[in-house]
Parts: structure tokens; C-alpha cells; sequence
């Protein structure tokens, strides 16, 4: 393998992983897509250099493609990603609820970490995992109290969520392919 | 033009590649070229962005894969199940009168 194919299979891998999608497989399938195109050039008659730039042209940029995985893994990732901050959720509504627990502190970060960690593995919507994870316990005091002003308490998932969010922004920016 | 082809091509790229792959099991680059040449280049996605779409149809059940060894080189080749061959059917069925229907509606 020489190295442009090289260059391009690592910043290719390197997209991926900050996408979210790590099968190894995927990427041993794109490594041989690209050497057959390349052989396929080089029997047609192009140099080696030739065949490997039309193969990398014609397989489409870095960009172009980890934007295509991301957009398919998506749609399964995103409803696991829900799934999993309603029932974090519902456990962290159960915590508070019960009569002996009173570490308001620890319930707060766990909010915080599961909120910013959900949208850091790479959930879309900031908001509704702050949702998600957030409403339950101001739902189950406002049916005890019908106090309203408990739904401040949603600020704590949205800045968890948000925070996430950014720093994964963040991260895709700085590693933004050529 | 080539916009407008390769927007309209990703609505109906699961059928493509389901009907290509009723010829018989391929892998990803056989799959790619053949699009290419039975379109008569007409359809040129960026190949990379196939994959995904083959994943996706996987996925579904729709399709299956398995790995070979083929010139010392591993190949992911992939088969429609039977689930996929129903799946091109209804689709095929859809895209017949979707077509007859454009094409009475533009006078062809």
C-alpha cells in the first residue's frame, strides 16, 4: 500500500472513530475496495500514482464518506442513546425518591456525566437527551407537591447535555479532514 | 444535472443494490462497478458512500455477508436473503407504477 491510500485510510479511520463507528471490519472493507481499484487502474494502463489519485477521487472524500457511515449508524445509535438516558433517568428519579437518600451532590454530577456523556458518544439532540434523562424527577415532585418551579431542575441535563455537545464539536473541528 | 441525478439516485439506491445482487452474491466493488456500467454511468456515487447503504440493508436482515480470501486479499461478499428478495419485489412493484405514473404525467 503506498501513501496516499495510506494517508487517506488513516484520516478516513481517524473521521470514523470520531463519528462513532469503530468496526474494524468496515474499515478492512475500504481498504480493499481501494487496492482493487487500484489494480483495476493499473490494468487499464495508469501509472500506479495515476490509479491511486482516480481510486481515492472516485471512492470520494474523507468527508463525504464518514458523513455517509455516520448518517446510516445514526438512526440505531441515536434511539440506543435514548433508550439509555430514559432509563438512567428513571433509575436517578427512583435514587431521589427513596426516603433514606439525601447526597443531593451525587445524583447532581451523576445527572451532569450521563447527560454530557450521551451527547459526547454522539447524540444529536442536546435537548432531548437533557429530557430524557432530566424530566423524570421533577415530574415525580411535581405530582407530590404541584410545584412548577421544580422544572428548573432541568437546567442541570441541559448543561450536562450541552456541555457534551460542544466538547464534541470541539473535538470533530479540531480533526476536521483537508 | 449531476446534482439533481445523485439526489434522486440516494431515494432509490436500496433498490439498485438489491437488484443487483439478485444476479447473484458480489462484493462491495463488483456491486459499485456494476451500478456504474448497467447505468451506463449514469449513476456515480462516491463509491465510499455505498458502503454504508449495504450496511445499513445488512442491518435489516435485508442482505447478509460473509468474508473470503481471494487473491491473498480479504473480500466481504455480499447475498440477498430471502427477506431482501421479498423486499425487491414489493419494491420493484412500487417503483413500476411510481415510473408509469411520472411517465404519463410528462407525456412519455
Amino acid at each position: 500500500m503506498t501513501k496516499q491510500i495510506e494517508t487517506y485510510l488513516r484520516a478516513l479511520k481517524r473521521q470514523l472513530w470520531l463519528r462513532g463507528v469503530f468496526d474494524p471490519d468496515t474499515f478492512a472493507e475500504v481498504e480493499s475496495h481501494l487496492l482493487e481499484a487500484v489494480e483495476a487502474g493499473i490494468r487499464r494502463g495508469l501509472s500506479e500514482e495515476e490509479s491511486e489519485r482516480q481510486a481515492l477521487e472516485r471512492f470520494g472524500s474523507v468527508k463525504v464518506v464518514s458523513l455517509a457511515f455516520e448518517k446510516e449508524r445514526n438512526s440505531l445509535m441515536q434511539n440506543l442513546l435514548l433508550v439509555f438516558a430514559v432509563l438512567a433517568g428513571l433509575f436517578s428519579a427512583y435514587v431521589d425518591s427513596r426516603p433514606n437518600w439525601d447526597d443531593t451532590g451525587i445524583l447532581v454530577g451523576g445527572i451532569l456525566l450521563i447527560s454530557g456523556l450521551l451527547t459526547l458518544l454522539g447524540h444529536r439532540r442536546p435537548w432531548l437527551i437533557a429530557l430524557a434523562v432530566g424530566i423524570w424527577i421533577p415530574v415525580h415532585e411535581i405530582y407530590k407537591s404541584h410545584d412548577l418551579m421544580m422544572l428548573i431542575v432541568l437546567l442541570i441535563p441541559l448543561i450536562g447535555a450541552y456541555g457534551g455537545w460542544l466538547v464534541r464539536l470541539g473535538i470533530q473541528k479540531t480533526f476536521h479532514p483537508a | 444535472m449531476a446534482g439533481m441525478l445523485g439526489e434522486a439516485l440516494k431515494g432509490h439506491l436500496d433498490l439498485l443494490l438489491l437488484s443487483i445482487l439478485a444476479n447473484g452474491p458480489a462484493h462491495g466493488y463488483a456491486i459499485i462497478e456494476s451500478l456504474r456500467a448497467r447505468s451506463e454511468g449514469v449513476f456515480d456515487l462516491p463509491e465510499g458512500t455505498v458502503y454504508p447503504a449495504l450496511h445499513r440493508l445488512e442491518n435489516q436482515r435485508l442482505l447478509k455477508s460473509n468474508w473470503s480470501e481471494d487473491s491473498g486479499r480479504r473480500k466481504r461478499t455480499y447475498q440477498l436473503t430471502p427477506k431482501g428478495q421479498q423486499a425487491l419485489n414489493t419494491r420493484q412493484d412500487e417503483w413500476l407504477k411510481f415510473s408509469r405514473a411520472v411517465n404519463a404525467t410528462v407525456g412519455l
